[in-house]
C-alpha cells in the first residue's frame, strides 16, 4: 500500500493498529494465566487476572477514543475506512476475551477453595489449547493481514465448540455417577464455556480481517458460502 | 468549429442501445457514453469514455485537476463546442437521441440539459427576472402563468420563503448561496430532463454547502444530476453512483457506497484515501 499523502495520517493509523496488537498481546497473557489458575488451583494467580482485566478494558475505550478522533478528522475512505472499523470491532471482541479470562480466574478461585482432583483436567486442557491457538492464530492473521490464516481461524473455531459439547457430556455423566465432584464440575463447564465463547470472538477477529483486506462482509454466512 | 461524431443522426436502431450498456448501473440510462474520445487540437481530453448515467440519480464525477471530468461534463450540453479547437468523436446519446447529430438543435439541448456552474452566475436583473428569463424564450406566456411557473422553479431551488418579498430587488443582492439557488431555479424553470453541476458549491461557505447539498437530494427526485466535484466527501454525500477518472480514462464507476468503502481498482483506492498514485 502506498502511503498517504499525509505522513501523520499513517502514523495516526499505525498507532490505533499497534494498540490494537499491545491489547492482542495482554489478552493472550490473560487467557494463559487464567487457564493456568485453573488448572492449577491458583488464586493468586487467578486473582493477577481479575486486575488485569481492568487494563485491557481500559485499553479497549483508548482505542475506541483513538478511532474516533481519526474518523472525525480525516473523514477517512476506502481500506483506511475498512482499517479504523476493524481495529474498533476487534477490540470489543479482545475486551469480551478478557472478560471471559476473568470469568475463567473467578472460576480457578472457587475451585481452589474446593478440594478437588488435580489430576481431572485433561479435556479442560485441550480446549484450552484450542483456544490459545486460535486467538494468537486470529491476531497474527490481523497484524499480517493475511486473508488464508484469517480463513483457517474461522474455520477452526469448530473444533473448539465440538470439543466444548463433548466435555459437556462427559462432565454430566461423571456429575450423575459422583455427585460429591459437582460444585468442581460445574466451575470447569464454565470455565470451558468461556473458552468456547473466546472461540467465538476469536472466530470474530478473523472475519475483519477479511472485511479490512477484501472489503467482503462474511458475517451471517453458512460454512459452505466461505471460502 | 470542428466538432463531429461518427454516429448517424438518432434513429429508432439508437434506441434500443440505451438498455444494452450499463457502465456499472443496474438503473435504466438517462445519458448514455459510448467509446467518447474528445481532442483539443492535438491532445487527446477524454479517451474512449463509456458510461450511463442512470435516470433520476445524483452522479458524481471525481477525479484529480485536469483528469477530464469537467470536460465530459460539458460535451453533455455541448458547452465544448464553444471551443473551435474541440473534436468529439463518439456517441453520446440522450433518452436515445444522439446529441452529437447534425440535426439537433443546440439551444434546445441546453434547455433539456441545464447546467449549473461554479461561481453563480445572476443575469444583472431582478429575481424574478432571472428565473423568467429562460421561460420568456419559450414565447408569450401569460402573466399568471409566468409567475406559477418563476414561483415554483424558486420553491424547487428552495429560495422561495427568502425571496418571496423581494422579487423585484436585483439578482446581485442576494448571497453566494442564494445566488447559486437562484442559478439553480432559472435552470430547472425550463423544466430540463438533466441538471449538470459544475463544483456547484465550492465558493460556497460550509451552510450555503449544505443547502446546496439538500437541494440535490431534492431534485434528483425530478432530474438526472451529473455533479462534479473536487470535495470527495460532497460526492459521498449527494451522489448515488460516482465515477473516478484520471487522466482522460474514466478508471472505475460505480455505486457511491462501493465506491467509497470497497473500490475496485487500485487507482481509485489510491486517490479518495489522500494517497500517491
Amino acid at each position: 500500500m502506498n502511503p498517504h499523502i499525509s505522513e501523520q495520517f499513517d502514523a495516526e493509523l499505525d498507532a490505533a493498529r499497534s494498540q490494537l496488537m499491545e491489547m492482542g498481546g495482554m489478552v493472550e497473557k490473560l487467557l494463559r494465566d487464567a487457564t493456568e489458575a485453573l488448572v492449577d488451583q491458583d488464586a493468586a494467580l487467578a486473582e493477577k487476572v481479575k486486575l488485569a482485566d481492568k487494563r485491557v478494558n481500559q485499553l479497549e475505550v483508548d482505542i475506541d477514543e483513538q478511532c474516533v478522533n481519526i474518523i472525525a478528522r480525516r473523514q477517512p475512505a476506502a481500506s483506511d475506512l475498512r482499517t479504523l472499523i476493524s481495529v474498533m470491532k476487534a477490540s470489543t471482541d479482545l475486551e469480551r476475551v478478557g472478560d471471559e479470562a476473568g470469568r475463567i480466574a473467578k472460576m480457578a478461585i472457587s475451585l481452589a477453595d474446593l478440594d478437588y482432583p488435580t489430576d481431572e483436567f485433561s479435556d479442560f486442557r485441550h480446549i484450552a489449547t484450542l483456544t490459545h491457538q486460535i486467538v494468537a492464530s486470529g491476531l497474527d492473521a490481523f497484524a499480517r493481514l493475511d486473508t488464508d490464516g484469517a480463513m483457517r481461524v474461522i474455520a477452526s473455531d469448530q473444533a473448539i465448540d465440538d470439543a466444548y459439547d463433548e466435555l459437556v457430556r462427559q462432565r454430566s455423566s461423571k456429575m450423575r455417577e459422583d455427585p460429591e465432584s459437582i460444585e468442581g464440575d460445574m466451575c470447569i463447564i464454565w470455565a470451558a464455556r468461556a473458552l468456547e465463547r473466546i472461540g467465538d470472538h476469536a472466530k470474530n477477529i478473523g472475519e475483519y480481517v477479511v472485511y479490512l483486506v477484501r472489503g467482503q462482509d462474511l458475517r451471517g454466512r453458512g460454512k459452505h458460502q466461505l471460502g | 468549429m470542428t466538432s463531429e461524431s461518427t454516429a448517424a443522426p438518432a434513429n429508432p436502431g439508437f434506441q434500443s442501445e440505451t438498455a444494452s450498456h450499463s457502465g456499472g448501473a443496474s438503473t435504466d440510462a438517462s445519458l448514455l457514453v459510448n467509446d467518447l474520445c474528445l481532442f483539443y487540437g492535438d491532445q487527446q481530453a477524454l479517451k474512449d469514455i463509456n458510461l450511463s448515467i442512470p435516470r433520476k440519480e445524483v452522479t458524481a464525477f471525481i477525479g484529480p485537476s485536469g483528469c477530464g471530468k469537467s470536460t465530459l461534463l460539458r460535451c453533455f450540453n455541448r458547452m465544448n463546442d464553444l471551443i473551435d479547437t474541440v473534436t468529439v468523436t463518439g456517441t453520446l446519446l440522450l433518452e436515445g437521441q444522439n446529441i452529437y447529430a447534425n440535426d439537433v438543435d443546440v439551444a434546445q439541448l441546453r434547455r433539456r440539459v441545464g447546467m449549473v456552474f461554479q461561481r453563480p452566475n445572476p443575469f444583472p436583473k431582478t429575481i424574478y427576472e432571472n428565473v423568467a428569463y429562460g421561460l420568456r424564450l419559450e414565447g408569450k406566456i401569460p402573466r399568471k402563468e409566468l409567475d406559477d411557473r418563476v414561483e415554483w422553479a424558486l420553491k424547487s431551488a428552495a429560495l422561495w420563503d427568502e425571496v418571496k418579498d423581494r422579487l423585484k430587488e436585483s439578482a446581485l443582492g442576494l448571497s453566494g448561496g442564494q445566488q447559486q439557488r437562484l442559478v439553480i431555479a432559472r435552470a430547472v424553470a425550463v423544466q430540463p430532463s438533466v441538471l449538470l453541476l459544475d463544483e456547484p458549491a465550492s465558493a460556497l461557505d460550509p451552510i450555503s454547502t449544505l443547502k446546496i447539498e439538500e437541494l440535490i437530494h431534492q431534485l434528483k427526485s425530478d432530474y438526472t444530476i451529473v455533479i462534479v466535484t473536487h470535495n470527495m466527501q460532497q460526492a459521498a454525500r449527494v451522489s448515488d453512483f460516482t465515477a473516478f477518472m484520471y487522466l482522460g480514462e474514466l478508471v472505475e464507476f460505480d455505486k457511491t457506497d462501493d465506491v467509497f468503502t470497497n473500490p475496485k481498482k487500485q487507482q481509485t483506492e489510491d486517490y479518495i484515501t489522500g494517497r500517491y498514485g
